[in-house]
């Protein structure tokens, strides 16, 4: 697949007329590709720059107001990225947003209860973005796993992308008899505790996946109940989304420590998803033996490290702030201003935590205290 | 450059656990040792600060008490005194403001601390100071006398440079055993300031400490809230319920919490001629100290109907801004203020689309921002750092609104008005909560007296003791005189 532009038009001209289907399924092709060069997502990355551009009005503004039009944009890193605050303020979808087949939203945890959406036409590029690389990243190989999910289903959160992420694990990567331990009533452990006696018995890879904070709560009832297990070799966890507050916090290495003394999991099987609900793409690492781990996106991903103020690119090394640029997002926008400092690196980018709620350092009220207060 | 904080009467500096922090500013760094005291060491230290304030301090009548402050003020007025050039040439690199706001901001600051500047500050919370060294007579009959506290703490905090001084020199004005736990953001001055008083009048020096401790170490600072009678602490509202949490029921708590500043323009104040020269007072208040002060405009409204539209006034700030970022530039941001101040704009950017009379103005790259609305929007924090919105109303009158519902957190603004409007819109934000209401181009300039959040400085601190009248008369029986 060599772009979408129609043959009768010269590059950027006449990419505007491109459909939703055009685009979904020129994406689809390059997922499938396997690898892209340079020039190959830059040519992508801008096919579906113009798309939204088009499409997508208040970014199209957003993108004049920064002199970043379909004229002026050459290369990929040109591309103006969307802080991710714009997403709790306007609505940015390219199609209309009442016929999404799925509306995913950020869980409101740290704006004051806004919630960010973003709207998906269809899920089939983002279903297809997430089961390729996760196929690629986490199950190594292995066609199917004994999974048990710590995260509640679609069912209770239909709007979470994260619910929506573990079922689609479950069902085309999970054996038969993988569950769910989340319900109504918060974590099942009796029944975590036989899965987990039933997987160390049985001799065969164990896979848990779940929130960050779900782990806390498993790791904090097992030492409660004195519990221990060694599952068998090829075991993975992966874990996601840090802790917000819903369990206490600790540090990366006390966790895959404990994670992996509890379990019996070496921490280089402990893989840490990185996503956002504003993205339609993860990210994962290697195993956390060493932490803070390189993590890496798939090809139809590329990510930055900016200074937020002017949208520079830093050099590697540097700290900043990490730009992704998600062609999968195909609907919204492809590029996101994050709110999560990083370093590029060998290989990836090193995670280093949210940068949000900068408090003043003087005696101002600044915008992050204001927000806790007004959320009481 | 390696620089001690703190100062600690009876402690030899062998004696005690150093701690560096590091800061790095215009290209020059400096790393400053704060003490980190053992729980034997501060509560022998409490002792000690409270014996010697008790024997000497508060023996000593207040007017000469002015007169050493004066002398100390004096010293770091005194552009040559090493005191004052060590001041102007670490603090730019402690707290990362540029060496012009660092060097005016403290000049202008610490003229209020001059002897006929106390001497205000005393008249303002006492009719008759004297009420501080004896019984004075009581209008009501009787006598009163006002004592300070045996040992009173501060928990200061933020990057302010001298910001501290505000409280602990009240503190001594009411003759109280002082133990000072500088902030990490400005460890320096006020140990700084300590160490001149001792050097002044050494006996002095040795009724006050100046501390440190990590913020957050609940252990030490446990210790430090039960051995204080009285307690003033800066903060945001977490810090400073975990603190209200733990100190002694017992014991007086005075909270600063932060707070948001603005300013509001009457349309009489925006004619052709005088809109330039305002704008530029108003850039000159945002720009002090990066908004990082509590009585730093975050947020300005401008009345509609003038020479000069809200719109157009909004520009001339802009440009003035545009002018202060070559003569004072913003410091350097970390990654996490650069993050808030580029999500702040990016928002309005992005609200801009939506609502044609919302103007973002400038570029992103630009040091600071300034945001226009054209229609009524609540009073709400920027993002600092030079960072301004700018909200059009049809009169002074639809501020108040506007503000109202965030009476916890106000206190300072600035009004540029004719008199008879001064005082109508002062009456309504008085009643919704503002403390103080002052020109542009001094709202970082608070004057000598000035009731911080609306509190008295010195009278909050003392406890009054009265002799009654019928003790009086009681006594007279009782006298050998008597027939």
């Amino acid at each position: 697949m060599q772009g979408i532009v129609p043959d009768h038009a010269g590059p950027r001209e006449g990419v505007a007329d491109v459909t939703e289907a055009q685009i979904i399924e020129a994406l689809l092709g390059f997922i499938d590709r396997g690898e892209a060069t340079e020039a190959a997502f830059e040519e992508m990355a801008l096919s579906v720059f113009a798309y939204q551009f088009a499409n997508n009005q208040p970014y199209r503004r957003f993108a004049i107001q920064r002199s970043r039009t379909t004229l002026t944009v050459r290369h990929w890193r040109d591309i103006p990225a969307v802080p991710i605050t714009a997403f709790k303020d306007l609505t940015l979808s390219c199609t209309a947003p009442e016929q999404a087949q799925a509306v995913f939203m950020t869980s409101g945890t740290t704006q004051g209860g806004i919630r960010g959406k973003s709207h998906h036409p269809t899920l089939v590029v983002w279903d297809r973005s997430m089961l390729v690389n996760f196929r690629q990243r986490f199950m190594q190989g292995r066609e199917r796993i004994a999974m048990g999910i710590l995260f509640p289903d679609e069912a209770a959160m239909p709007n979470s992308s994260l619910a929506h992420y573990l079922a689609l694990a479950k069902q085309e990567c999970g054996t038969p008899d993988s569950e769910g331990f989340i319900g109504a009533e918060g974590l099942d452990l009796a029944r975590l505790i036989a899965a987990l006696e039933r997987a160390q018995a049985s001799g065969e890879p164990y896979a848990l996946l779940g929130a960050s904070y779900s782990f806390v709560h498993l790791l904090d009832a097992l030492a409660a109940a004195g519990r221990r297990f060694a599952l068998p070799e090829g075991s993975r966890i992966l874990d996601t989304g840090g802790f917000k507050g819903q369990s206490r916090e600790m540090g990366a290495d006390a966790f895959y420590d404990a994670l992996s003394t509890t379990l019996g999991v070496p921490r280089a099987a402990c893989i840490n998803m990185y996503g956002m609900t504003e993205l339609s793409t993860q990210f994962y690492d290697d195993g956390n033996a060493v932490c803070p781990p390189v993590k890496s996106g798939p090809h139809w991903v590329r990510s930055r490290v900016v200074d937020p103020v002017t949208g520079r690119d830093l050099p590697e090394g540097a700290t900043g702030v990490l730009v992704h640029h998600d062609l999968a997002h195909f609907n919204c926008v492809s590029a996101i201003l994050t709110e999560d400092a990083g370093i590029m690196t060998e290989g990836g980018f090193k995670l280093l935590g949210r940068v949000d709620g900068a408090d003043s350092k003087g005696c101002s009220l600044a915008v992050a205290e204001f927000l806790r207060a007004a959320r009481g | 450059m390696i620089e001690r904080a703190g100062h600690l009467p009876a402690l030899a500096v062998g004696e005690v656990e150093w701690r560096e922090l590091d800061f790095a500013a215009w290209g020059e760094s400096v790393q400053v040792s704060v003490p980190v005291l053992g729980a034997a060491q501060a509560r022998a230290l409490a002792e000690h600060v409270r014996e010697n304030a008790r024997a000497y301090l508060k023996t000593l009548p207040v007017a000469q008490i002015v007169a050493t402050i004066d002398k100390a003020i004096a010293r770091l007025l005194d552009r040559d005194d090493p005191w004052r050039r060590k001041a102007d040439a670490i603090l730019p690199i402690v707290t990362g403001y540029d060496r012009e706001t660092v060097r005016l901001g403290l000049s202008g600051y610490l003229r209020t601390f001059r002897a006929p500047q106390l001497q205000r500050f005393l008249a303002e919370d006492f009719a008759h100071p004297g009420i501080l060294d004896a019984f004075q007579p009581a209008m009501k009959g009787g006598f009163t006398r006002a004592y300070g506290p045996e040992l009173l703490l501060h928990i200061w905090a933020g990057n302010v440079p001298g910001l501290s001084l505000w409280s602990l020199i009240s503190g001594l004005l009411v003759k109280a055993g002082t133990i000072g736990k500088v902030a990490s953001g400005e460890p320096l001055l006020a140990g700084w300031f300590a160490q001149i008083l001792a050097e002044i009048d050494p006996k002095l020096g040795e009724c006050l400490a100046i501390v440190w401790w990590q913020g957050g170490d609940v252990e030490s600072e446990g210790i430090w809230l039960a051995e204080a009678d009285t307690i003033v602490a800066y903060g945001g509202n977490e810090a400073l319920t975990a603190i209200r949490d733990r100190a002694p029921v017992t014991a007086r708590f005075l909270p600063h919490g932060h707070k948001i500043g603005f300013g509001a323009i009457s349309a009489a104040a925006l004619d052709t001629r005088r809109a330039g020269p305002l704008a530029r007072l108003v850039a000159h208040d945002v720009i002090r100290y990066e908004q990082q002060g509590c009585y730093s405009p975050q947020m300005l409204f401008v009345a509609r109907g003038g020479r000069v539209s809200p719109r157009e006034f909004a520009e001339l700030v802009s440009q003035e801004l545009a002018r202060f970022a070559h003569t004072h530039p913003r410091r350097a941001l970390s990654v996490a203020e650069a993050s808030g101040v580029s999500a702040w704009r990016s928002t309005e950017e992005m609200r801009a689309f939506d609502a044609p009379g919302r103007v973002v103005l400038g570029d992103a790259g630009d040091p600071w921002s300034v945001v226009c609305v054209e229609t009524a929007e609540a009073l709400a924090p920027s993002a600092l750092y030079r960072t301004l919105k700018v909200v059009a109303v049809d009169s002074l009158d639809d501020v108040v609104p506007l503000v109202a519902p965030f009476r916890p957190f106000l206190q300072s603004a600035a009004v540029a008005a004719p008199p008879r409007e001064l005082f109508a819109i002062a009456e309504r934000l008085g009643a919704a909560g503002v403390t103080r209401i002052c020109a542009f181009g001094q709202m970082t300039a608070p004057e000598a007296g000035w009731h911080n959040d609306g509190r008295f400085n010195l009278l909050d601190l003392v406890t009054i003791t009265e002799i009654e009248s019928t003790a009086e008369h009681a006594a007279d029986g009782f006298a050998g005189y008597v027939d």
